[in-house]
């Protein structure tokens, strides 16, 4: 099997693309839709720990997925719709890029000349 | 589960890979020379408004190869290399395939198959470094549920958890 140098990436998308990895911090994306709220209101649903949620805010900060607020004590995260386009975008790009290099290539198939060893 | 079904499917059977299958018009042997020869590749792989501008390919094991495709009119070049690592004509490629501005690298896995009508049935496995690296392309699918006003993020998570 061949095997893989894991050469960390650095890119933006793949801040987002780790961000996006796990259930938790997906679910919590999901919780914000509804509007910001608070490292409480994020860890109920988990039974998690203040500073477990936070660890997850810390990273879904980091790639721009949400932003953090200031309201006394209270950090409200509200979710940050620019990298999710910029991900989106990505994405429809690689769909439509495939989508149309295969077509492509389905076509130019039936141009190319047959070689004997097509021997169909 | 599967995804950007439109004309080809994308499956993910295990943690690390992406599956992506479309069948073919033409026999294993040709499909093969389409997609292992540069001057067939330059001619479907790129198009007018995304000519592929570099097309070098090394197709032996341990053979590099690099293919940059240049917008004729402005920035947004596209960078992709890597190595050739099973070379079984016309059944099965392995490569490397690296792009320069995402997430990678990932093992690709080409096999064709061919179909008693004739034509190929084509499987690319392409395989991250962990799971992690896979489920930010196939979040990718949730972003854009979420980008496009969050109508399909809730059967991407739903997919996702399962």
């Amino acid at each position: 099997m061949t095997t893989l140098d894991v050469v960390p990436a650095r890119d933006p998308l793949s801040l987002v693309f780790a961000a996006l990895a796990d259930p938790t911090r997906r679910a919590m994306l999901t919780r914000l839709r509804r509007g910001p709220a608070t490292v409480g209101q994020l860890g109920e649903p988990f039974a998690m720990t203040g500073p477990a949620v936070s660890k997850h805010l810390r990273v879904l900060e980091r790639a721009g997925l949400i932003t953090r607020g200031r309201v006394a004590q209270a950090r409200p995260a509200t979710l940050a719709a620019e990298p999710m386009k910029q991900v989106a975008e990505w994405a429809e790009q690689f769909r439509e890029f495939w989508d149309l290099r295969y077509d492509r290539l389905e076509d130019y198939l039936t141009t190319m000349a047959d070689e004997p060893e097509d021997d169909r | 589960m599967m995804i950007w079904a439109q004309s080809f499917a994308v499956t993910t059977p295990d943690d690390t890979s992406i599956v992506v299958r479309r069948d073919f018009g033409a026999v294993p042997t040709k499909v093969w020379r389409a997609l292992t020869e540069p001057e067939h590749l330059r001619r479907w792989l790129g198009d007018p408004s995304f000519p592929l501008t570099t097309c070098e390919m090394d197709v032996r094991v341990g053979g590099r190869y690099r293919w940059v495709f240049t917008p004729p009119d402005g920035p947004g070049a596209m960078g992709v290399s890597g190595t050739y690592d099973e070379v079984a004509r016309p059944r099965r490629l392995v490569t490397t395939e690296q792009f320069d501005d995402y997430p990678g690298p990932s093992v690709n896995t080409l096999v064709l198959d061919e179909r008693a009508d004739g034509r190929t049935a084509m499987t690319l496995t392409v395989r991250y470094v962990d799971r992690e690296m896979r489920d930010g392309w196939v979040a990718s699918g949730m972003a854009e549920g979420l980008g496009r006003g969050y109508e399909r993020l809730d059967d991407a998570l739903e997919a996702m958890e399962g």
